[in-house]
């Protein structure tokens, strides 16, 4: 670092916490941190730790973005701190490798450093990894013996293996993941993206078992398939990807006896059909009669509020429907390719 | 404070050794338990990136494995041990394939192999550039499908002895449940420290942050003596600023070193190997470069330009990322500035041939925390995760054999050190700023006089004041306080410990480093720069006296087989 008279310093906002009498009681405390050009959030927290207040509590271990320790909310989304520079927050930059991310616009030349969302909190930016890891074991993470084993390997085998092994576990698409918010029981992305690592594994022998255990409840079909996590992802996983190639592959084998996996049958034979989707049949056709009946509440709201266009199921075709119709055979023909080779995982595929 | 719990097995550190060993406890149906001050996969084994050494391929022989290591090692390697790595290789690394680790493969579908530094033939595994972290990944998963007891989170705060008939042996630990603070007694029948190196007593270095020498110090505290502790391996190519590692499998796929002139000048050094000659030499070659005027701020170049676009992208991808995230640098487009780093180190608890300490009973290690010494006094690259997944197994093996035919007598009385333990915690919390030194300041004057005085090249003036150095370390560790006084996730009272523990392993790395008066692979003394085999071909072992308070030296004679093709020659690249 340069001298301290040429030093240039940012404010380290950092929301820290500590659970007194079972009750987490947290409150922000202002840093004033030097930096340059090669700081990272890490080396200013190490750097208050070192120099202003030991007592400032974190999670980190190799600083370089291989062991997933360090991941907390930076400026509003989940990071490594590790390998976050200051001054790319400072100039807008640090999503420039994420395409469709957007900044939390704060206060001027000021870094807001929280702990991980979805997760409790136990101290500062120190949270509770166990229900993650909970997870994580119930997808069963190890290659199975079984009938589906295959002996043969080939060189191009692992490539979906390849690009979800990838996952480091920080958790950052699991503190992201919108569809947790509303269903902490969900399995979550990370759990999803190893589960798909064993799927794809030519090794694993009970391929289709797995599939129809993912797609009971809390499983693939409780994304919402917001993206989130692939924004998350420090290591370009793409977990929403794996999802959504779990989901091919459970249709695939008819495992189609199941909420999430109707939904989306009725979705796509609804557009191809009609090239609008019809939501009282299509939640007809989903839930069944009985589970209908018990949304009907929820559709009156909605209905009284205008979220329903069309409350009479009469069916109407959309104009160009024939192009809708040439996207499906486009589909047909050049399916998603969920078993030869690693598809790019960048923002926004799947 | 809670009450003593009881294992077969205990290891301490659950990277790839402590995990590969704890596989072969439960495996036998033993209750076998394994303690990390991080959740396993936070292990550094994740950060190993090249690959992993083994004649697999039928062409391959692992006699010349075995040369390749003996040779590299300066000829200080336990030959026996070195002979056993090389054979087992194979199979261990056909374990971990068979455990569903995905290995790269070539077209045939076999286990893929590149180059590595040292070697005559192209025999290391990978999984692309992530080959530790796969490994990892792996084991992790076999721990929990053969149900692993893993202590996640929780430090080692002392290895406990006890008297019995037999003499001396290990019993147990002494661990903090870092969540809680509490402390917990653990007896073992037997107790294995896989807590890796101590890297970290310098200032540049490719460690992780917990790679602090935590089961070396508290085995030698417990009467098992270290060994080969002088010899530290500066790998050739950490990142300029940060020392964050580039693997030496970028130099493996054909990557020049150039100097600022432009220049390669490995040829002046090593004029068959090259940029693919050992460790050692390549270290001390570049910082010769950076001596003389060729380097640029301190570091010289790594360049992988020639290689071209598509290759980078599809082999190097994670080093590309770690350039651009770390460096600046895109290797596509720009040269890596790069600079001898501390990378490994050599030495460690002196074990017998399968990991049994050869003073403490009961005592085993296995990976970087052991001096097995497989790499005497340099390190092959990809020999290191092979000592891991052999040395776990058979230091497993030999752990499960202990416990089930040749324990001998129990302890006398059972050993009760939580009051001790907590006694020292208290003392810690206690201590008043005014008057009292913070351990930032402890840390980063000693790592930095490491740095300077104890890493690539050496001679007597230097040790002498880096031997300073750590004398004023240990006043002002009696001076050090805490911020934190809580008891929950309190890791400013963890990261004091640490400094604690690596301090004596700092005071061990020089005074072993000024009593081999020689030079011998990564120990390069300057004021005695040949090899003196007459002499000096002996292991160095450094023992805690506890009486006294103070670390004595002794010897461990190298352990050979015979073999006159491991006769020491000088070694040419």
């Amino acid at each position: 670092m340069p001298p301290k008279s040429q030093q240039k310093t940012t404010t380290l906002r950092v929301l820290r916490g500590a659970v007194t009498g079972g009750k987490l009681v947290q409150r922000t405390q202002d840093f004033e941190v030097p930096y340059d050009a090669t700081t990272t959030v890490l080396h200013a927290l190490e750097w208050v730790k070192g120099e202003v207040d030991g007592s400032l509590t974190f999670r980190r271990s190799c600083r370089a973005s291989i062991c997933g320790s360090c991941a907390m909310v930076v400026n509003g989304r989940s990071r490594l701190a590790c390998k976050t520079k200051i001054a790319d927050l400072l100039e807008g930059n640090a999503s420039k490798n994420i395409a469709s991310a957007e900044e939390t616009v704060g206060e001027a030349n000021v870094v807001e450093i929280a702990p991980q969302r979805n997760q409790p909190v136990l101290k500062d930016l120190v949270v509770d990894i166990k229900p993650f890891y909970e997870k994580v074991k119930a997808i069963v993470p190890y290659v199975q013996e079984g009938p589906e084993k295959e002996e043969h390997v080939t060189k191009d085998s692992f490539s979906q293996v390849i690009m979800v092994s990838n996952c480091i576990m920080c958790g950052a698409c699991y503190s992201d993941c919108t569809a947790m918010v509303e269903n902490p029981d969900f399995i979550g992305p990370a759990a999803l993206a190893k589960a798909y690592r064993f799927v794809s594994d030519p090794r694993e022998g009970n391929k289709t078992e797995r599939l129809k255990e993912l797609s009971e409840k809390n499983g693939v079909w409780d994304c919402t398939r917001c993206g989130m996590c692939i924004d998350a992802c420090p290591k370009g996983v793409a977990p929403m990807e794996a999802i959504v190639k779990l989901r091919s592959l459970a249709i695939e084998a008819g495992i189609t006896d199941n909420k999430g996996a109707r939904h989306a049958m009725v979705f796509k034979d609804d557009i191809a059909t009609w090239g609008v989707l019809n939501e009282p049949f299509m939640m007809l056709k989903t839930l069944g009669v009985a589970g209908s009946i018990g949304q009907l509440g929820n559709a009156l709201n909605l209905a009284k509020k205008g979220k329903i266009p069309n409350p009479f199921p009469f069916e109407h075709k959309v104009e160009g429907l024939n192009e809708v119709k040439a996207i499906y055979e486009e589909l047909k023909k050049n399916p998603l390719d969920v078993r030869t080779k690693a598809a790019d995982s960048g923002p926004g595929a799947g | 404070m809670a009450g003593m719990k009881q294992h077969d097995i205990l290891i301490i550190g659950a990277g790839l050794a402590g995990l590969r060993a704890a596989f072969e406890g439960v495996t036998a149906g033993l209750n076998t338990a394994v303690v990390s001050k991080i959740h396993p996969l936070r292990s550094h084994s994740c950060a190993a990136q090249g690959g992993v050494n083994a004649a697999i391929n039928p062409k391959d022989d692992w006699h010349h494995h075995a040369y390749d290591t003996v040779k590299g090692a300066d000829f200080v390697g336990d030959q026996d041990s070195i002979d056993m790595m090389c054979a087992e290789a194979p199979q261990a690394v056909l374990d971990l394939d068979a455990m569903g680790c995905p290995f790269s493969r070539e077209d045939d579908g076999t286990i893929a192999q590149r180059a590595f530094g040292g070697q005559n033939f192209p025999r290391t595994a990978y999984a692309a550039d992530r080959t530790g972290h796969a490994m990892l990944h792996t084991l992790w998963e076999q721990a929990i499908k053969y149900g692993v007891h893993v202590y996640d989170e929780y430090f080692l705060m002392k290895i406990t002895n006890a008297e019995t008939p037999d003499g001396l042996r290990a019993s147990g630990a002494v661990v903090m449940d870092i969540r809680t603070g509490e402390l917990h007694q653990l007896g073992a029948r037997a107790v294995c420290v896989a807590t890796g190196g101590y890297g970290r007593m310098f200032a540049s270095n490719t460690n992780a942050m917990t790679n602090t020498g935590d089961g070396i110090a508290h085995a030698m505290r417990a009467g098992a003596p270290a060994a080969d502790l002088e010899f530290v391996q500066f790998h050739p190519t950490g990142l300029k600023s940060s020392g964050i590692l580039i693997s030496e499998g970028v130099r493996g796929e054909g990557a020049y070193l150039i100097g600022a002139d432009g220049q390669r000048f490995m040829q002046k050094y090593a004029p068959n190997k090259l940029e693919l000659a050992s460790r050692d030499v390549v270290s001390r070659s570049m910082m010769t470069e950076i001596n003389n005027g060729n380097g640029k701020d301190g570091g010289v170049f790594l360049d992988v330009r020639h290689l071209g676009k598509e290759l980078i992208l599809e082999r190097l991808p994670q080093i590309r990322q770690l350039a651009i995230d770390f460096e600046g640098v895109d290797p596509i487009d720009q040269p890596i500035p790069v600079r001898p780093t501390c990378h490994y180190t050599m030495g460690g608890i002196r074990t017998d041939k399968l990991g049994h300490s050869i003073a403490l009973k009961g005592l085993f290690a296995a990976g970087e925390a052991a001096c097995v010494s497989v790499h005497g006094a340099n390190r092959l690259g990809a020999n290191s995760l092979l000592e891991t997944i052999v040395f776990g197994k058979i230091t497993g093996k030999d752990m499960v054999d202990f416990v089930k035919n040749r324990e001998g007598h129990a302890p006398v009385k059972p050993t009760d050190a939580l009051a001790e333990v907590s006694g020292h915690i208290a003392q810690l919390k206690a201590r008043p700023e005014k008057g009292g030194v913070r351990q930032s300041e402890i840390r980063s004057t000693l790592t930095a006089e490491m740095q300077e005085n104890c890493s690539v090249f050496r001679d007597e003036k230097r040790l002498k004041s880096a031997l300073n150095a750590v004398e004023d370390a240990k006043e002002k560790l009696s001076r050090m306080y805490v911020d934190d006084k809580t008891d929950a996730f309190n890791t400013d009272v963890i990261t004091a410990i640490e400094l604690q523990n690596l301090v004596l392993m700092a005071e061990g790395t020089v005074r072993n480093a000024l009593e081999r008066k020689e030079s011998r692979g990564a120990h390069a003394r300057e004021d005695f720069p040949n090899r003196d085999d007459e002499n000096w071909m002996t292991h160095i072992t450094t023992h805690w006296d506890a009486k006294k308070g103070e670390i004595t030296l002794g010897r461990d004679a190298v352990r050979t087989t015979g073999n006159p093709q491991y006769a020491p020659v000088e070694r040419k690249y």
